[in-house]
């Protein structure tokens, strides 16, 4: 298979997954109990009103007929209109996924560094005291909920050491600037949860690959450690952890509904939060696709840079998992 | 791992096998198994222990931080928070361990069965799976759970739809290695039909890797239901519920730091108990979990 | 009808305050020992407020969907009272006020009322005041295709015809049956005034005559609003306010123990909360008495409840001092299943018998001995579940067997409101007593939440409405009351007072059902 065919393959499978995302969460949608005109409407819903509102949002209509204008209309870039406010879906799902990329870019940049590099850390000191202090912050922080970090740090630094915000106060109308002393909390809670993972992913691939004949030729050659971690682990041991580093990065573009949801954080989590109650189709659909483009993305660039790392490697054994909210 | 003169494992050979060996000289396992098992009989034996019904309020005892009869204190309801948190381990229990098992069985299966029919089969399935799992986890669960009205199946639901596409795809990558072997070969030789060979063949070679899944997946599911219960998708007040109970008394942190912290500490303790099974696990059978995505 | 504010909160409501201090009693720290007395204030605090200062409020997020127009459904609550006013205004026990009308006669036998209104007012963009505003903006009301809430109590006696103007500061309504209590119609908060020419114009939204003139507006984000100087009732004390819409109930009060915001709106704090709250050096705890109207509908239509009798022994079964302690804490006031709240002047002071012994026979006269079934909840208000267990318990004694069963909040008010049998529900206090009677209560009303039909009662409030004579029209509508606590389908087994979170800085904020003082409220000097 040359490299044009498989790349091409990759993409077109990727757009399917994509699509067919779509359709999963359109049906689903419909399945949910209280159509966006009663839901809107609430308890001041008389069956005229509702009528009248269904009619106006074209719910009359079959699903499939409905799902196929939206899948020609998204091929063309218009996800249709918001039920709920009436304005074009694009721009706000566009501003809420640029401020959750405001508390993600810091949190991947800082998170996933100093992560790996504990975690080769661990992994060299293996059994060290240094190991232990690394691995149990690691198992400990993947053992408490966000939710929990979030209220603790709130308390600590929002009301008992007023230094930064407790929530952010602005909605989605927030500048980037005016949100800047709001992104600081959500981000190192984001970063905490996000890099234990990565952590211990880094370090039992750091072990394994320490282990391996060509580390171990090479610290016989006399090479120093620092040189043996750099040019010949590092490299190696990364491929494994690429995958980890994907989908945590998926995760947190995807955008983080209980970080977004503590801080009243105007991001993409809060929107879908927001959309699932209100059953406004369009923005879910829209924030279905944007989720899903964002994993396939993640997803391709770690293969690539897999590939980039180790040009062997044409077929890697694909495992991929997920995790919480 | 027990293994026949051939080389391949028998279902119930492997399952005692794996479990037997790997506790043998692996502290991670046992102070893992240990934990878990502390929880499961916390939660079981909750009813009598206790001595105060979670959910019974008493307008004269609110907010009393420890005494004799509240060891943990009372919440604003007057509720008794000890009690509260080992009945929310039933709860959180119950849901995690059905969930768990349901979708890694059902992970388990079709992904066996999709590896060993590498056909167009296993082409579909495996898209509709890529698609299922590139829709964001909460709202799957958002929608599940709206859909038809939180309550405890339905949350196992959710968690089975979210989970069971991912469990699919690990099997399946595990079970595609087992088909390539000759015994797997031999038996199609034989003419064995495809269940007995998933069943017999391929199943009990993959079970290693079930196994440390299994463990895996309930670390995360713990939290993912105390998050649900969190945001109000979950269980219904007055149940006892960690993620409830967190979000009923955060606010009050101050005033009842028990309603918060005892929760906490108990959800920590199973997932940190979880996770070192299933670090012990994986050592042990020779899993290779970063591989795996392990640590995601 | 009550706001439907907070969709996905659960923490809405209270669990109730025991104990009282005063302000001086408060901890200043910011942890208060688990053991110290309850402190939560009875009051708002009052006094010299300085003048000038913006207040911040925190309310909860409405949809994108929220509009300025008073008359919708989708209202921006909070910002009504700042930028409008009414014809008129209700006071603390239900008693029609002057707002923008100045006085009001009707002819004798209460089908023709005159309204003479102020000659001094101005709109914000400078426009005059006239009959023909306040016209516009009811008929507005009164159109289909508003779909106002208040179209169906204003509908029964006019329509868009029945307004003249026969000077521009006289505005005269020709009903179409009699109606004593009519001014007080003119009160809900859907009916402020805003000018005939800005309505249905999406740009002039906002502009109206009230104390504050509009400065910003997102619909489900931030807005603000800054004083008019030379309003007609004094400039208010503040300069302006911040609205912030924020979702998440414990996100407002953090910001407001961080000191973010100076008042969270619509919201009832939790007992522990409270206490929190009133513990901080920051903020302290306000109360709004008898603020929420806890109901509990049985619906009249279904097979379980369709017997008087059933429903009598409903009522009779179970004693709402027990319900108040249990499920409030005490915060707040036994109903005996009279909707009507007692600060109000037409409030019936005649608590029913408590009886269970009662109640079984007339359950086993209705062939119901023994009667079990289900009481639905959610979580919409915090309030409703322990309100629902306290009842279930509470009934017990009489031989009903209730299973609590819990739906989701996001659907209650969807699916099973107005559905099932039983279930728990609320309202804001507020409504004058004519509308609270006629619209939760009248035959057919599409708010009348048990589907409950009594001709006596509607008959009773329609001679109530034609009686021109107050003392004898007040008996009526007791008259009236008594039928609800007797025969009624919907019981009101309490009313809670509302803990309001607000700024140790913030003097003289007051709040009555949909009466809300922008004038007076300020910051301490």
């Amino acid at each position: 298979m040359s490299a044009v065919v498989a790349v091409g393959r990759r993409v077109l499978i990727a757009l399917l997954t994509i699509v067919l995302a779509s359709l999963f969460v359109f049906l689903a949608v419909q399945a949910l109990p209280g159509d966006v005109a009663r839901q809107l409407l609430g308890q001041d819903a008389t069956p005229e009103a509702v009528a009248a509102l269904r009619e106006t949002l074209g719910l009359d209509r079959d699903v499939w007929s409905r799902y196929a204008d939206w899948l020609l209309g998204a091929v063309r870039g218009d996800f249709g209109v918001s039920l709920v406010s009436g304005a074009p879906v694009g721009p706000d799902l566009l501003t809420a996924f640029g401020n959750s990329l405001l508390i993600a870019v810091p949190a991947v940049l800082v998170g996933i560094t100093v992560a790996l590099l504990l975690g080769v850390v661990a992994g060299v000191r293996r059994g060290r005291t240094a190991d232990t202090a690394i691995s149990m912050t690691a198992l400990v922080l993947m053992s408490v909920p966000e939710f929990m970090m979030a209220t603790v740090l709130v308390l600590l630094f929002a009301i008992v050491f007023p230094v930064l915000p407790a929530v952010v106060l602005r909605g989605p109308e927030a500048t980037p600037v005016e949100l800047l002393p709001s992104v600081v909390l959500p981000a190192v809670v984001l970063t905490l949860a996000m890099a234990a993972y990565v952590v211990r992913s880094m370090r039992s691939s750091t072990i394994d690959v320490m282990s391996r004949e060509f580390v171990v030729t090479a610290e016989l050659k006399g090479l120093t450690p620092l040189q043996v971690v750099r040019r010949h682990a590092l490299p190696s041991a990364l491929l494994p952890v690429l995958d980890v580093v994907a989908l945590n990065v998926a995760w947190l573009l995807g955008g983080v509904v209980v970080v977004e949801n503590v801080f009243n954080y105007p991001g993409m989590g809060k929107l879908m939060i927001e959309s699932v109650h209100n059953r406004d189709l369009p923005m879910i659909e829209a924030i279905a696709v944007v989720s899903a483009a964002v994993y396939v993305l993640c997803n391709l660039a770690a293969d690539m840079t897999a590939l980039a790392l180790d040009p062997r490697l044409r077929t890697r054994r694909r495992t991929r998992s997920r995790r919480s909210a | 791992m027990t293994t026949t003169p051939d080389g391949r494992s028998s279902l119930r050979g492997a399952l005692g096998g794996a479990l037997g060996g790997a506790l043998r000289g692996s502290p991670t396992l046992v102070v893992g198994l240990a934990l878990v098992t502390l929880h499961v009989l916390l939660a079981l034996t909750a009813p009598w222990t206790t001595g105060h019904d979670p959910v019974v309020t008493d307008s004269g005892d609110v907010l009393s931080g420890p005494t004799a009869a509240h060891w943990l204190g009372t919440d604003q309801y007057g509720r008794d928070i000890l009690s509260r948190v080992l009945h929310g381990g039933r709860y959180a229990l119950a849901v995690t361990g059905l969930a768990t098992t349901v979708a890694v069985a059902a992970g388990t299966v079709i992904g066996c069965f999709t590896a060993y029919a590498d056909n167009w089969l296993d082409e579909v399935v495996m898209r509709v799976m890529d698609a299922l799992l590139s829709i964001p986890t909460v709202l799957a669960l958002l929608v599940v759970v709206t859909v038809l009205d939180p309550d405890l199946w339905v949350v196992v639901l959710a968690i089975t739809v979210v989970y069971t596409p991912a469990v699919t795809r690990v099997v399946r990558g595990a079970a595609r290695a087992v088909i390539t072997q000759d015994y797997v070969t031999a038996a199609r030789a034989r003419g064995e039909r495809a269940p007995s060979i998933v069943f017999r063949e391929i199943l009990p070679n993959v079970l290693d890797v079930v196994l440390v899944e299994l463990a895996m997946r309930a670390s995360w599911v713990v939290l993912l239901v105390a998050t649900l219960s969190f945001l109000g998708f979950g269980a219904n007040p007055p149940t006892p519920d960690w993620g409830l109970m967190v979000e009923e008394n955060r606010t009050a942190l101050t005033v009842v730091p028990l309603g918060t912290i005892a929760p906490v500490v108990a959800l920590a303790t199973l997932v940190v108990g979880l996770n070192l099974s299933a670090d012990g696990l994986s050592k042990r059978l020779g899993v290779d979990r970063a591989q795996q995505g392990a640590a995601a | 009808m009550p706001r439907i504010a907070e969709p996905l909160s659960r923490r809405t409501v209270l669990a109730g305050a025991l104990g009282a201090a005063g302000l001086g009693l408060l901890s200043l720290s910011g942890c208060a020992p688990a053991r110290q007395e309850p402190t939560i204030p009875q009051a708002a605090a009052t006094g010299a407020a300085r003048p000038g200062g913006m207040l911040r409020v925190a309310r909860p997020a409405a949809s994108a969907a929220e509009t300025l127009d008073p008359a919708s459904s989708l209202s921006a609550y909070e910002y009504l009272g700042a930028l409008y006013n009414r014809l008129v205004k209700l006071d603390e026990r239900g008693g029609t006020v002057p707002d923008l009308a100045t006085e009001w006669s009707s002819n004798a036998d209460v089908t023709q009322w005159t309204f003479r209104l102020r000659g001094d007012v101005r709109f914000h963009d400078g426009g005059d005041f006239t009959a023909r505003d306040a016209i516009a903006s009811i008929a507005h009301i009164l159109d289909p295709a508003t779909a106002s809430p208040q179209a169906g109590v204003l509908g029964e006696v006019i329509d868009a015809a029945a307004m003249t103007a026969p000077d521009p500061h006289t505005l005269r309504f020709r009903l179409s049956k009699p109606n004593a209590e009519f001014p007080s119609l003119l009160a809900a908060y859907q009916c402020y005034i805003v000018p005939a020419d800005a309505i249905g114009d999406p740009r002039r939204a906002g502009i109206g005559t009230g104390p504050f003139r509009l400065s910003s507006f997102h619909p489900a984000g931030t807005g603000s609003v800054e004083a008019v100087d030379d309003h007609f009732a004094g400039r208010p004390i503040l300069d302006g306010i911040d609205f912030f819409s924020v979702q998440d109930a414990s996100a407002r009060v953090n910001a407001l123990l961080a000191g973010q915001i100076d008042l969270i709106s619509q919201t009832n704090l939790d007992f522990a909360t409270a206490r929190v709250v009133s513990a901080s050096p920051r903020a302290t705890v306000a109360r709004s008495e008898n603020a929420q109207w806890y109901t509990i509908p049985m619906l009249a239509t279904s097979p379980e409840f369709s017997d008087v009798r059933v429903r009598r022994a409903m009522k009779l079964a179970y004693d709402p001092r027990r319900v108040v302690e249990t499920a409030l804490n005490g915060t707040g006031s036994a109903g005996w299943d009279n909707p009507v709240p007692p600060n109000m002047a037409a409030f019936l002071d005649e608590p029913r018998e408590h009886d269970p012994d009662k109640a079984r026979s007339l359950l086993r006269q209705a062939g119901a001995e023994g009667l079990s079934t289900k009481i639905y909840t959610s979580s919409y208000d915090a309030v409703f579940t322990p309100l629902a267990v306290a009842y279930r318990d509470a009934v017990a004694d009489a031989g009903v067997r209730l299973t609590v069963q819990n739906a989701s909040s996001d659907s209650y008010y969807t699916q099973v409101w107005m559905q099932e049998p039983l279930m728990v529900s609320y309202w804001f206090t507020g409504r004058p007593i004519d509308q609270l009677l006629g619209q939760i209560f009248r035959s057919g009303s599409s708010y009348n939440e048990s589907a409950w039909s009594s001709p006596a009662f509607d008959a009773v409030l329609d001679d109530a409405r034609a009686e021109t004579n107050d003392a004898r029209r007040r008996m009526l509508y007791q008259d009236a009351q008594r039928l609800i606590v007797e025969d009624g389908a919907d019981m009101t087994p309490m009313f809670g007072d509302r803990l309001v979170g607000i700024s140790r800085d913030v003097v003289n904020y007051a709040e009555y059902g949909f009466e809300f003082d922008y004038l007076s409220i300020g910051f301490r000097k």
